[in-house]
């Protein structure tokens, strides 16, 4: 464990030795602020005049779900350019500058090595989300209610998304030495996963089904509306650890390949 | 460690390693004593990184068996990657650490005791002449410095076994000595091997030599075992002025038992180079004054007759060409 916690920590910090972690924090603070900012102001000038946007009354529309289950669904899409971004140098770049052999030497296991850079990963991600808050503290403080239930699970699942897509980010970081080819697979991928959200609603019948279940955003958005489902949980878990076993096959591999 | 026979710390049994179309090493054997420095000597290419590889837990080998201590490499690669240091041939350090970070990042991996960290690292450190660079980025040393942040890298924790695949290269001269010097020290109590295709760097540091070429091990031992082998043989150059007389000249030394391996090369001006290797009953005798009376009693103007001494590179070149010697091992 603790050397699992050591390269975590190098990976960690390895972030902000970079200008690019430092700028990629900036720019997510950035635009997720520019979101909330607009989504609170179109919310308060629908609010003042609900029937001229086609609402009979103020009371039908929710404030909570307008704000912040807008605000999440575009964090979401933000992700898409986020996480090929923060995993492009994970493995790739080890290699890269040939790193990654001298890792090998160690006495470690491929789970260790794994672990510790998905882990050191999700703790940047992690402290990319922390200020976030801020924006419920800043929200309060102007008088906006909010319903907490629903923000905080709008969070986790936030959380577990970018868990989730950050696995299969290290995963194709995995398979090359260049970074570049590495952001641009993972950012496919994720385009991928995000089109079966759209093939849900033209699809029908089972494969409607099928694709409304491999959708990680139909999954996520559960959260965002305030539900909390097992199903959703398991698909969560389900999706970060088979990226992560997948990538200590690709780690594996090495022994054949080269 | 004990004043009986030292311990065997590197056993290769009948090792092979194949990439996908090149047979990088075949059925490689040999075994590497506490106390022992031992020299890999061969071209590029010739299998010596993947040996050391194999050996660093870098991969394993298509077949055979690695014994590290009494440990079987494949079956117990943690144990077996404890005690063993590997300093990779372009050391590829992270250039946004700082050194001493970094070391203490490498000695947290190879499992040094906490409270033991700083000081150990401390002390890798300054063997290595490390103190004043300490906090620099790794990226902004200059090579040298680098080349030591690698041997301190892989002399954390203390491994009895230490794997050097070409410490010296793109070092300066100073460079070059102080990390011989550093190699030295550390040969006294552990095994090392270390890898060069700097011949006289092989002589001057290793116990023994082991030369490999297309991943098989041509000869083992020590310098002047492998010289002794070689012996009863020498070269000599002859330069005559024109290239006319050649071919008299070809025949007068054949005609001289025991020549061997006669060559012959012209230049543009006519001067025809003749070189050729003596054994047997030719080496008791200096073959030079009576080549030189030969051929001016049949009117061949020589410009030079040449002796040359054997060195290690000579020694390898030959093997090269024979192929196998017979190995020895000491």
């Amino acid at each position: 464990m603790r050397k699992i916690l050591a390269i975590a920590r190098k990976e960690f910090s390895g972030c902000f030795h970079s200008w690019l972690g430092v700028l990629v924090a900036v720019l997510f603070f950035l635009i997720s602020g520019i979101f909330f900012v607009i989504l609170v102001l179109s919310y308060a000038k629908i609010s003042m005049n609900p029937q001229q946007y086609g609402l009979s009354n103020f009371s039908g529309i929710n404030q909570t779900q307008f704000i912040f289950g807008s605000f999440f669904t575009n964090l979401s899409i933000l992700l898409l350019f986020l996480v090929p971004i923060l995993t492009m140098r994970s493995f790739a770049e080890e290699r890269r500058q040939e790193t990654l052999e001298l890792l090998f030497t160690y006495p470690l296991s491929d789970f260790e090595i794994v672990a510790g850079k998905q882990l050191g990963i999700l703790g940047f991600f992690g402290a990319l989300l922390l200020p976030l808050s801020g924006y419920l503290g800043v929200f309060g403080w102007l008088g906006g209610e909010f319903d907490w239930g629903p923000v905080l699970l709008g969070f986790l699942g936030f959380g577990f998304l970018g868990a989730a897509y950050l696995a299969a980010g290290v995963f194709i970081s995995s398979l090359t030495k260049n970074p570049i080819l590495s952001a641009l697979g993972a950012f496919s991928i994720l385009l991928v996963f995000w089109i079966f959200d759209w093939v849900k609603d033209i699809a029908s019948g089972l494969w409607a089904r099928v694709f409304s279940e491999l959708s990680p955003l139909a999954h996520y958005r559960n959260f965002t509306l305030g539900i909390l489902d097992v199903q959703d949980l398991v698909y969560f878990g389900f999706f970060f650890f088979y990226f992560l076993s997948l990538t200590l096959r690709s780690i594996e591999t090495r022994n054949w390949k080269n | 460690m004990n004043n009986s026979d030292p311990a065997t710390l590197i056993k290769f049994e009948k090792v092979s390693k194949r990439y996908r179309n090149f047979q990088a090493l075949r059925e490689v054997s040999f075994e590497v004593k506490e106390g022992e420095i031992v020299g890999f000597l061969g071209p590029n290419g010739a299998g010596k990184t993947t040996a050391m590889r194999i050996l660093a837990g870098f991969f394993p080998p298509t077949s055979g068996r690695v014994f590290v201590g009494d440990v079987d490499m494949s079956k117990h690669p943690h144990q077996a990657k404890q005690v063993i240091g590997y300093l990779p041939e372009t050391v590829s350090l992270y250039p946004d650490m700082r050194a001493i970070e970094y070391l203490r990042f490498v000695a947290k991996l190879k499992g040094v005791p906490a409270h033991e960290l700083k000081g150990h690292v401390r002390g890798k450190m300054s063997f290595c002449g490390l103190i004043e660079v300490g906090h620099c980025l790794i990226g902004r040393l200059s090579k040298g410095y680098r080349q030591r942040v690698g041997l301190a890298q892989a002399l954390i924790g203390d491994p009895s076994v230490l794997v050097l695949d070409e410490p010296t290269t793109g070092l300066d001269p100073t460079q070059i000595k102080e990390i011989r010097d550093l190699v030295r020290a550390l040969g006294q109590n552990r095994a090392v091997i270390l890898s060069t295709h700097i011949l006289p760097e092989a002589s001057m540091l290793c116990n023994r030599v082991m030369m490999i070429h297309q991943g098989e091990i041509l000869a083992s031992g020590t310098v002047d075992e492998l010289a002794a082998c070689l012996k009863n043989r020498e070269a000599i150059h002859v330069t005559i002025k024109d290239r006319k007389d050649k071919d008299l000249a070809l025949r007068l030394l054949k005609s001289i038992p025991g020549v061997e391996d006669l060559k012959a090369a012209e230049d543009v001006k006519g001067e025809t180079f003749l070189s050729f290797e003596t054994s047997g009953a030719a080496r008791a005798e200096d073959l030079r004054p009576r080549i030189a009376k030969l051929f001016v009693e049949h009117g061949i103007s020589i410009m030079e007759v040449q002796k040359l001494n054997r060195t290690l590179e000579d020694i390898f070149l030959t093997l090269l060409k024979e192929g196998k010697l017979g190995r020895r091992s000491s």
